[in-house]
């Protein structure tokens, strides 16, 4: 069996009265570039700070890469992470961090810190106070690669980049992670950020996963399908449906199967990974009970 | 981690050693001026009839020219824990909460408990340098003063004995246990408002609260007061103010005859029984002798003498090691206290 990269069994964490994640089940796999996608307040910030230990859970266990989260420096190596609004000390210039960085990481790559500074055009002298938002955001994403992690943790690090930052940040991002083999899970909430980079899809809605796949098998196993008006009931086992629209005339539905489908009265297109994240997002479509299977087993 | 500590810690660091700098220069300036007005004073190796009075006329001539700088010197020492702990101690978690930099420092390959390990052994060890160093400047400067007193010098602005409350406070070995506990304290306060500024508040009002609280009600508990009764004479501060049932008595000692650094706790006239007596008696009421020697001598036949609670001379180091080693079990105990909070992760 292949360690997960995060694994939750019942997690839960509490804030007073209030649940910020509640009952959360989840085995997300190592080795790919994974997409955690749910609407605000589904509980992937929460996840991913429990992941690097900066919360502990109140209920139920959480573990990265196998070991508890932040329990020791080896395992803290091994972990990146780059926090929402990609914080960094403002007042100490690019060089410092980068120092601080080499000083802090027994496995630091300076060779790649210096190279990245270089290709996003920070001034090692300059304070990081005074960094746009994007080259603020590259600096953290140095800080956490050149500690050369086997997982990296992104927590929506594009969510406050103007579209040009945004793509540039997460071509870099992709670049670097192509070029060590290091997993990734990224939060966001918006498909569209996630659709070029991510090759594994985790939907958690209000604690729960909807869904998760790779993304190629989840776009080959959902269909749409427009036809005559009639039930879903009418389809054959192994169809389940996700979500369904009716007309007068008309019905379409967002069909989920791993065999083809032959019934000439539908028209079939493809999903794109955005209907496929909004259909399975969207609290009123009931999923069907049959598990999505999840990426590991256990 | 140490360098990590040091490249965040330097700008404060300079602060201090700029601070450290300043406050040298000043005392250096007039220290040697100082110590010669006493080398002048014929006090070294004074005999021991003429020391008092040439004690008294030495504090009484620097004191127009030194009362402002040793007041501000003294203040100075008092503050500087205050300072410390609201500014290095009171942000060093807070801030990093405020800013999420605890992402960043905390994501490092550096377990929480051994990044907070080192920055509260830095910390905590500059900032008990940086307060015993000002302290230690600030005794040499001064010392002519506590030989003056020594010497018997009256009561005065310059002239107070070690164990009375502020230079307690300021001498010694007690200022590293204060710079300790307001360092230890602020950390704790940042940790658990998560707030620089409001922590900050925390901070002062409970150090203040606290030294105001060590010599009022502490302090004086650290052994049994000794006792003792001697003759009105000369050394007390008297008042006594008409009222429509005679006047009031009162009589405050300002120093122990033979033992001048002892630290008077409290004292009052009482009559030969030893029950305490708060107005004058019927013949030394006169507006004529008020206050001169004739009224001490008219108190005494009166069989009214004046009762001192105080702590012995000998006592004031036992006592700044009490002190210190209070204030640096608090500062440990608050140590400990961000340990365990530091641990159960709830950044």
């Amino acid at each position: 069996m292949m360690t997960a990269a995060i694994e939750a069994r019942g997690l839960g964490k509490q804030y007073r009265r209030t649940w910020a994640l509640r009952d959360c089940t989840l085995a997300i796999p190592e080795g790919h570039v994974v997409g955690l996608v749910g609407p605000n307040g589904a509980g992937k910030t929460t996840l991913l700070r429990l992941a690097t230990g900066a919360l502990t859970a109140t209920r139920g266990t959480i573990s990265v890469l196998g070991e508890p989260p932040a329990v020791s420096p080896a395992q803290l190596a091994r972990v990146g992470f780059v926090a929402q609004d990609t914080p960094v000390y403002a007042r100490m210039r690019v060089a410092d961090h980068l120092r601080l960085g080499a000083w802090l990481n027994p496995g630091w790559d300076d060779e790649l810190a210096q190279r990245r500074i270089a290709q996003v055009g920070l001034d090692p002298k300059q304070r990081a106070g005074s960094l746009s938002g994007g080259q603020r955001a590259q600096l953290a994403l140095t800080l956490a690669l050149a500690k050369r992690p086997v997982l990296l943790l992104l927590d929506e690090p594009v969510a406050s980049l103007d579209p040009l930052a945004r793509r540039e940040f997460l071509r870099s991002l992709m670049e670097a992670v192509a070029e060590h083999g290091t997993s990734v899970v990224l939060s966001s909430h918006l498909v569209t950020d996630l659709e070029r980079v991510c090759d594994y899809l985790v939907v958690l809605v209000a604690s729960q996963v909807r869904i998760a796949g790779e993304v190629s098998e989840l776009l080959a196993s959902h269909h749409r399908l427009a036809g005559p008006r009639r039930g879903p009931g009418t389809l054959p086992a192994g169809q389940d449906v996700i979500e369904e629209s009716h007309t007068d005339k008309q019905s379409t539905l967002l069909v989920r199967t791993d065999e083809p489908i032959h019934d000439p009265a539908w028209t079939v297109t493809p999903v794109s990974m955005e209907e496929l994240v909004l259909a399975y997002m969207n609290p009123a479509n009931d999923i069907p009970a049959r598990r999505p299977r999840l990426g590991v087993a256990s | 981690m140490i360098r990590v500590t040091w490249l965040q810690f330097r700008a404060q660091a300079f602060t201090a050693l700029a601070a450290m700098a300043a406050f040298a220069i000043l005392l250096a300036a007039t220290g040697p001026h100082l110590a010669s007005l006493y080398a002048a004073s014929g006090l070294s190796g004074c005999h021991v009839d003429s020391c008092q009075s040439l004690a008294g006329s030495f504090t009484a001539e620097v004191q127009s020219t030194y009362t402002a700088l040793y007041v501000v010197s003294v203040g100075i020492i008092l503050l500087a824990p205050a300072v410390i702990g609201l500014f290095w101690g009171a942000p060093l978690i807070a801030r990093e909460l405020e800013t999420g930099t605890s992402d960043v420092a905390w994501n490092q390959s550096v377990t929480r408990r051994s990044w907070l390990a080192v920055k509260l052994t830095v910390g905590g060890l500059t900032a008990m340098a940086v307060t015993e160093g000002l302290s230690l400047m600030q005794a040499w400067w001064a010392a002519p003063f506590g030989r003056a007193v020594s010497d018997g010098a009256p009561q005065g602005p310059l002239s107070q004995g070690r164990f009375t409350e502020l230079i307690f406070a300021t001498h010694g070995i007690t200022p590293l246990g204060y710079a300790a506990f307001a360092f230890a304290l602020g950390v704790t306060a940042g940790a658990l408002i998560r707030r620089t500024l409001p922590a900050m508040a925390v901070t002062l009002a409970v150090f203040i609260a606290l030294q105001i609280a060590m010599p009022l009600w502490i302090r004086p508990h650290f052994a049994p007061a000794d006792r003792t009764v001697i003759a009105t004479a000369g050394g007390f501060e008297a008042g006594g103010a008409t009222g429509p049932g005679g006047d009031t008595l009162t009589l405050v000692a300002t120093s122990l005859p033979g033992q001048p650094e002892a630290w008077i706790l409290s004292s009052g006239p009482v009559n030969a029984a030893g029950q305490p007596v708060s107005t004058t008696p019927a013949a030394c009421d006169a507006p004529s002798i008020a206050g001169s020697p004739d009224f001490y001598g008219c108190l005494t036949s009166q069989g009214i003498r004046e009762a001192i609670r105080y702590q012995p001379a000998s006592r004031y180091w036992p006592f700044q090691w009490i002190e210190t080693g209070l204030y640096l079990a608090l500062a440990l105990a608050l140590a400990g206290y961000c340990f365990r909070w530091i641990n159960r992760r709830r950044a």
